[in-house]
């Protein structure tokens, strides 16, 4: 774990103070940040987030944004934009999978999530403040993803993907179907003559989160997607790399992790293979069974192995919003979009560094009073 | 860590090359050329380029040179994919299923079988659904599924004889789930089969009818493609070819059978020349012993080919080194075969059975480049596969192979 930490970044920055006003009140307010963390790798030194209505008005140079009004919060640390995990199990647990039938398309998770649950603080706490909550991918249709904010009960999205299972999880010897062939086949099938959520897949509307385990599954997803012009992304799928350039010609994403320090060599190689192809890159965090800090411990890893930085970063933030079909919203910092962000101790991509303060829609979640 | 990071840049499918040498243009030179298409050729050349043979003529000096060369061998009885989730457990009878849905391009078998000399296989559904669905025809090496397919929906493909129903456990006293699973008998493998193609019949005249897998029984009752299926026993292929000539009387179509795995074929070549049933079979074994407690004499493929029969041989799967099919040629010739005939046998006649001799099968001007190099006379117990091509490709080289 040290190794992990002292790779990834320089020294760990003197304690911070945290910032000790009340904000969110007012629909306007601007955070002053030390160390302001935009898209890609744009670091801006004394930056400044402007937020109005729960929206981002104004990120950048402190010098460019003009009059900051009476109501501004001094975060003498770094700041930016909350965090997106890819596949979530929040709030949910027990409810995911339906043992009996092995196709349940219109089955929608969140017509069972309990956005009260203590997950979400969990989530919350760790810089996250948007999730992809996935089905179980046991069934060969598994049903349909939801897109949530860590905070607030509203949804982004009720039906972001289709999940459909690749994998041998999705086949169990005491139903129908016991075999990849029939399986696919299935798929195949309804996709022929697409109704209901179908025809929102086949017409590339609703795009489709494809669970692969082994090589082979992962080869047989990506061909089925191509042949059958599918939208989305490949899920878990660690050895997607070792397939990169057909990945990257079926125009999936691939939505990796967690990743701990029990992860291969050889998995890392694959992340790292998938970044060098500028194949679309997101984390899951797997929580409530793994913890929501190994999102960013997913990323530092897959660092540690060779992928560039601010790969590593867009897929904690922007690639993953893109993936979960709400790049409009979340994910940037840039005007219009949701001012959901977050104020760290150091850089984000820093292990060692803090939550100390989250924000949603430019109301503080978490932390702050300290 | 550097090994991974090669495998990692290798496209999909591609089988490790030796050489790391991604030509596929070659000229290759050898004391004889077998064709598989004429008279051999002594002092031959052999000259590929873009993955096909351009040439096939007298000559020396090739860039690959060895004693011999033949085609590439053919084996259409293999089986890369034996996992559990391989079979349809829920139905015996499953002709929809396609096994190029589920093969594993990345199978360890692949690179054995491709240096083993066998660069086209046939690969089947596992013997134990009665009606197991459709198979592929595929190069061993390539560089992705889709240009290493050959020929998609080859043959519908099942098994007759103890296979289906072992392990099947009697309905009585069990739960009525699928670990009771039908059929139990040879009898009911027979009455599973007659049922589903009398069925198939059926929904030609009454489309409300059809069932999945009815349109691929029906484009075998039509011989659309062959219909193979496993007999090793002389009352199963008895059996399969009795279903045959019962199709044909109804009226149904004219299926064309191919036996696989008919190691006791040697007791009925009659019926087998009446029906016109070409012939797969298994690999030899030292006893004679084999799969279904069949017996296989050692002369079968002699007297089969000398009855005019279609044979082609195989390795049938198996695992063993000595099982392989570069090593079958050489065991049918000990029974009594020649060597042409036995070269026939793994190369241009299993192309014909599943109609793909138009591209591999015999070493002529624009077929694949599909070649194997030999140390000495092929198929002798000294002889070495030294070097494989795959539509040019160098799987195996010569030049290291050797040293």
């Amino acid at each position: 774990m040290l190794s992990i930490l002292l790779c990834l970044g320089g020294l760990v920055p003197a304690m911070q103070t945290a910032p000790s006003q009340e904000h969110g009140a007012s629909t306007t307010f601007a955070v002053r940040a030390k160390h302001l963390r935009l898209f890609g790798n744009e670091v801006v030194e004394n930056g400044v987030l402007v937020v109005e209505s729960g929206k981002v008005k104004y990120a950048g140079d402190a010098k460019r944004a003009g009059a900051l009004g009476s109501d501004v919060l001094e975060h003498d640390g770094w700041l930016s934009a909350g965090l997106v995990a890819c596949r979530s199990y929040a709030g949910a647990r027990g409810e995911l999978m339906e043992p009996k039938r092995s196709l349940t398309e219109d089955a929608h998770v969140a017509d069972v999530v309990d956005r009260s649950h203590p997950d979400f603080e969990r989530a919350l706490r760790a810089g996250i403040t948007t999730l992809v909550l996935t089905p179980w991918s046991s069934n060969v249709a598994c049903g349909a993803t939801a897109v949530v904010k860590t905070e607030g009960g509203e949804f982004v999205s009720r039906e972001a993907h289709l999940l459909l299972g690749f994998g041998s999880g999705a086949l169990r010897n005491n139903r129908y179907p016991t075999s990849y062939a029939s399986a696919i086949g299935e798929i195949e099938s309804r996709l022929a003559r697409p109704e209901g959520v179908w025809q929102r897949v086949a017409n590339g509307k609703l795009p489709v989160m494809l669970d692969a385990g082994t090589r082979e599954e992962i080869q047989r997803a990506v061909q089925f997607a191509s042949e059958h012009k599918l939208k989305g992304a490949l899920n878990r799928a660690p050895l997607a790399g070792e397939l990169a350039a057909d990945v990257k010609r079926s125009g999936l994403a691939v939505i990796a992790g967690p990743f701990g320090p029990g992860t291969s060599e050889r998995t890392l190689a694959s992340i790292v293979a998938l970044g060098k192809e500028r194949v679309p890159l997101a984390f899951g965090a797997d929580s409530p069974w793994t913890s929501d800090e190994s999102l960013r411990l997913s990323a530092a890893m897959c660092v540690r192995a060779g992928l560039d930085a601010q790969t590593a970063w867009e897929a904690l933030t922007s690639t993953a919003a893109q993936i979960a079909g709400a790049g409009e919203r979340v994910g940037r910092l840039t005007p219009g979009a949701d001012a959901d962000f977050v104020l760290w101790s150091g850089d984000p991509l820093e292990l060692s560094s803090r939550v100390q303060a989250v924000y949603i829609e430019g109301r503080r979640a978490f932390g702050g009073d300290e | 860590m550097s090994t991974i990071l090669a495998c990692a840049a290798l496209a999909a499918v591609t089988v490790a090359q030796d050489s790391g040498d991604t030509r596929n243009s070659w000229t290759v030179s050898a004391d004889v050329v077998y064709t598989a298409a004429g008279e051999p050729i002594e002092g031959g050349l052999v000259t590929v380029s873009d993955g096909k043979i351009r040439s096939v003529s007298k000559g020396d000096g090739g860039q690959l040179e060895c004693y011999a060369v033949t085609p590439g061998l053919i084996d259409l009885s293999a089986r890369i994919e034996r996992d559990w989730n391989s079979v349809e457990q829920s139905n015996e009878v499953t002709p929809q299923m396609r096994v190029a849905d589920a093969l594993d391009w990345f199978d360890e078998s692949w690179k054995r079988e491709a240096r083993g000399g066998i660069t086209t296989v046939m690969v089947n559904f596992n013997d134990r659904n009665v009606v197991g669905g459709m198979s592929v025809v595929v190069k061993t090496a390539g560089e992705s599924a889709k240009s290493r397919t050959v020929k998609a929906d080859a043959v519908l493909y099942g098994a007759i004889g103890s296979a289906p129903s072992s392990n099947n456990h009697p309905a009585f006293g069990r739960p009525d789930d699928f670990y009771s699973r039908r059929p139990t008998t040879r009898m009911g493998v027979e009455w599973e089969w007659r049922k589903a193609l009398y069925d198939a019949a059926a929904a030609k005249k009454d489309k409300t009818r059809a069932v999945a897998g009815t349109s691929e029984l029906q484009k075998a009752l039509a011989g659309e493609f062959p219909l193979m299926i496993q007999a090793w026993t002389t009352q199963d292929i008895r059996t399969a070819v009795f279903l045959k000539e019962e199709m044909e009387r109804e009226g149904f179509g004219s299926p064309r059978l191919v036996v696989d795995a008919a190691a006791e074929a040697w007791r009925e070549p009659d019926l087998l020349v009446r029906s016109k049933t070409a012939v797969v079979l298994p690999p030899f074994t030292s006893l004679g012993r084999t799969g279904d407690n069949s017996f296989f004499a050692w002369d079968t493929a002699a007297l089969l080919h000398a009855r005019g029969i279609v044979v082609a041989l195989s390795g049938h799967g198996s695992r063993e080194p000595s099982q392989g099919l570069a090593y079958q040629p050489g065991y049918a010739m000990r029974g009594g075969m020649t060597f042409d005939a036995a070269l026939a046998a793994v190369t241009i006649q299993p192309a014909r059975i599943v109609g793909i001799d138009a591209r591999t099968g015999s070493l002529e001007a624009g077929k694949d480049a599909d070649l194997v190099l030999w140390s000495g006379k092929p198929f002798e117990p000294t002889s070495a596969v030294i070097g494989v091509l795959v539509d040019g490709r160098l799987v195996l080289d010569p030049r290291t192979s050797t040293k």
